[in-house]
């Protein structure tokens, strides 16, 4: 049975003159797992928005959006609330109520059921989910992931049919991210829920869903099977293919056929089969030690938050040349965000030393985990103005950063990836001779993720020094000159990306667990694509 | 287990109950029972923190009112001895004065016991019968707090981080204009979210987590019982009290007893409760 159809939906947002969605088909049969990417601003949140009917924006709007065979325009609202669950992206923004289990039952007391009913339906979702062991708690006392577990349970309490959800993940870190998937899928599977979900962390998904929608420009492009589409975007020659998982960007580089692998087991498969009877040959990691200045050097360093709480940094040494990209990874909770804090001289370690080069300035630039938090005034301009009164340097440094156009804007109306550059921009006209960066790509896409990658290169080519703590391997892997594992309070192990990613087995790219019994020293998708040219 | 854990409209009865009663008998047994019972249930309840808290506030509180009174108020016929300013200070003031220090502190030690029972959640299950949309403004406003307080400290780190003074009145003022516009514009969302799980149907119903059960009855009619019989007191003239003229009360009557036994209801179930689990517990 067909749930949702939808025939040559075209929409316009008030004043503006092309249209954000331009003639869309698809139907969504009852049960279907779908996923739509695509670039952000290509028309994914208008779309899901059109799904239920609570949301649709305002606009101009021709087509026809059938639930379950009727209009959604005629839909009453009580049923719209219950059959289509709808998730958004902020985890905090979506909760109203200030206890765990109060949520839970928010949209049931809307809905009018009786108390029985209500306790029956929040203690199955409790269950269900796994909320029991903070069922009595207050949300403001919840990590991230559990917010959005939270959304996502009270939704399922009202029992839809539907679940729409619009980059629910995009906040969260890798663990909670996977997490929520995994739940995502498991009401799929267990309950037969539709889901509709857009989402740009591909490499988790991909194994999930029955069918991709990739969008462009307001309009489906591929509408097909996870394997079919990734060959089509290939095809296609389409940006969005740099988007897919690993496994499947190195097979359809390789090979010309349809059963390109989505996981890493069976990537690894194909290619020891590739390679059964072949001779490698790799050039083994030449290591250039840079012959730069330290700009700074942390040395034995100890902290705690309070006198009588634990040690967050034990015995914490690391030393950062001048013009380094330096990536910290690691786990949650592990102390990387105190240890910036450190280096940035907001908190001051009771133990060890932290060393300036006397010979520079070093002034150190931060820019903190939610890039909103710098913005004061009204305009993008307004907010650069505040750190100098010069003019042409603001317009200078827009360019350069490619915001010249967002200057007249709101700086809370830009998106996640604006935001960041919009951020970066204002930090950088301090003129740091240390960026600390703390998670830069959260919630960026590929395409905004590429464009940061740029500009810390010009950065580095600049003298700048960049110390990053990030969750995203593959980011580091591909642009940093160092990587470390944070672990515990302090630093495990330091190293170039080859050396570093190839030396974990867990903590690696995606590339490098397929292909680490092949190739040692791989680690980037782009390497794995050139050893295999070059070895058959 | 506890007192605690009954229906929150026991609870309730029970605090209206005490705190009226504490504050409008005057007859000394009356108001002897109330200030033993408050703070024997308030140091139950909060252990050394109501002892410190007590020593610390209330018994200088207790002091300065008995002492206020006799200062301004002369009426009474046994005169001790004469103020300075020619008025004389009597005994009857004195016992008015005193009288007044005790009500005001059990009233008090009522209310510090009453805010550890009655929490936020039992207020809302309580109102939200009522006035369902009360009880929701008052959870959003406990959500909204903790959340903006959060993000406040977001932006005044963010702000230290790019050298801005954040000591200087300018800068706060600049960062709670941005608060405000981030307030509201959370909010949409905040609202989006509400409007898609249906809010604004007609007919919202206010769920609580509190179930009326047997014990709960049981509670209701003998606390209602007592409340009952003591009224009945009050009206047949067994408690009345005058200070002045001269002191004369009521004199003793079965009311004392009602009396202490409504306000002894909580210390009595939590000790019995107390007893019985280490009874159950020394069987195993």
């Amino acid at each position: 049975m067909e749930i949702f159809n939808i025939k040559n939906l075209t929409f316009t947002y008030p004043l503006k003159e092309t249209p954000a969605l331009n003639s869309i088909n698809f139907n969504v049969s009852q049960g279907e797992f779908i996923t739509i990417c695509g670039k952000s601003g290509c028309g994914k949140s208008t779309l899901l928005r059109h799904l239920k009917p609570q949301l649709t924006p305002h606009g101009k709007f021709s087509g026809d959006i059938m639930f379950k065979g009727r209009s959604v325009n005629n839909l009453n609202l009580r049923d719209a609330a219950r059959e289509i669950g709808y998730v958004m992206q902020n985890p905090d923004n979506q909760i109203v109520t200030d206890k765990v289990w109060h949520e839970l039952a928010f949209g049931l007391e809307s809905l009018g059921f009786d108390n029985n009913i209500i306790r029956l339906r929040v203690a199955e979702m409790a269950s269900f989910f796994g909320i029991q062991s903070w069922f009595y708690k207050s949300v403001n006392e919840l990590s991230g992931g559990q917010k959005q577990l939270l959304n996502l349970a009270a939704i399922m309490a009202m029992q839809p049919e539907a679940l729409v959800l619009d980059e629910p993940t995009s906040q969260l870190d890798p663990i909670a991210a996977v997490d929520f998937l995994e739940t995502i899928k498991k009401i799929n599977r267990e309950i037969g829920t539709t889901i509709i979900m857009s989402e740009h962390r591909l490499e988790d998904v991909f194994t999930m869903s029955d069918r991709i929608l990739v969008m462009d420009k307001g309009e489906i492009i591929v509408n097909d099977a996870p394997q079919a589409a990734g060959i089509k975007l290939k095809q296609m020659g389409h940006e969005m293919f740099f988007a897919m998982p690993s496994p499947m960007r190195i097979y359809a580089e390789i090979e010309n056929d349809n059963n390109a692998p989505l996981t890493v087991k069976d990537g690894r498969n194909w290619i020891t089969d590739k390679f059964k009877n072949i001779n490698i040959t790799e050039e083994t990691d030449i290591i250039h030690e840079s012959k730069e200045d330290v700009l700074i050097k942390l040395k034995n360093i100890w902290f705690r938050y309070e006198k009588n709480s634990a040690d967050i940094i034990k015995d914490l040494s690391f030393e950062v040349k001048k013009g380094e990209f330096f990536c910290i990874v690691g786990g949650n909770g592990t102390g990387k965000t105190t240890a910036l804090s450190l280096v940035s001289g907001i908190n001051k370690p009771y133990r060890g030393k932290i060393d300036i080069n006397k010979k520079y300035k070093c002034k150190i630039g931060v820019l903190p985990q939610n890039p909103q938090a710098l913005f004061l005034k009204n305009t993008v301009e307004l907010d650069l103005l505040e750190i100098t009164p010069d003019k042409d340097k603001v317009h200078e440094m827009a360019e350069f950063m490619g915001i010249a156009d967002l200057l007249g804007m709101h700086p809370y109306d830009l998106s996640g990836g604006e935001q960041q550059k919009s951020a970066l921009a204002k930090i950088l006209l301090l003129e740091p001779d240390i960026l600390l960066l703390d998670e830069p790509t959260k919630g960026l896409d590929g395409f905004f993720k590429r464009k940061l990658a740029e500009i810390l290169k010009s950065l580095i080519n600049q003298g700048t020094s960049i110390i990053m703590v990030s969750h995203d391997i593959e980011f580091c892997a591909k642009y940093a000159d160092k990587c470390a594992l944070f672990f515990d309070g302090s630093i495990i192990t330091t190293g170039t990306p080859k050396k570093f990613f190839s030396g974990n087995s867990f903590y690696t790219t995606a590339a490098n667990r397929m292909c680490r019994n092949i190739f040692k020293n791989a680690v980037t998708c782009e390497e794995v694509i050139n050893l295999c040219k070059i070895n058959l | 287990m506890s007192f605690k854990t009954y229906h929150p409209i026991v609870n309730f009865i029970y605090f209206c109950a005490v705190i009226m009663f504490s504050m409008f008998f005057m007859h000394p047994v009356f108001l002897g029972i109330s200030f033993i019972c408050s703070l024997l249930y308030s140091v139950m309840l909060n252990g050394g923190k109501a002892i410190k808290f007590n020593i610390i506030y209330m018994l200088p509180l207790m002091l300065f009112a008995a002492i206020i009174n006799p200062a301004f108020n002369h009426d009474g016929i046994t005169i001790l001895f004469y103020l300075p300013s020619g008025n004389p200070v009597t005994l009857e003031s004195i016992a008015y004065g005193i009288a007044a220090a005790v009500m005001l502190v059990s009233v008090i030690m009522w209310f510090s016991c009453y805010n550890s029972v009655v929490t936020s959640d039992k207020l809302m299950c309580l109102f939200g019968k009522i006035i369902p949309a009360l009880s929701l403004i008052f959870s959003m406003v406990l959500r909204f707090v903790p959340k903006f307080k959060a993000q406040f400290k977001v932006i005044f780190n963010a702000q230290r981080c790019i050298g801005r003074n954040t000591s200087k009145i300018k800068n706060i003022i600049k960062i709670i204009s941005i608060m405000i516009t981030w307030a509201l514009e959370n909010s949409i969302d905040t609202a989006d979210s509400m409007n898609s799980r249906g809010y604004g149907l007609h007919g919202r119903t206010s769920f609580s987590n509190y179930r009326f059960d047997g014990r709960d009855t049981f509670a209701v009619i003998y606390m209602l019982a007592l409340i009952g019989a003591i009224i009945t007191g009050a009206y047949s003239g067994f408690l009345d009290v005058r200070f002045f003229p001269s002191v004369k009360a009521a004199g003793l009557s079965p009311f004392y007893a009602a009396y202490l036994l409504l306000c002894l209801f909580p210390v009595i179930i939590d000790i019995t409760e107390e007893i019985k689990w280490k009874y159950l517990i020394s069987k195993i």
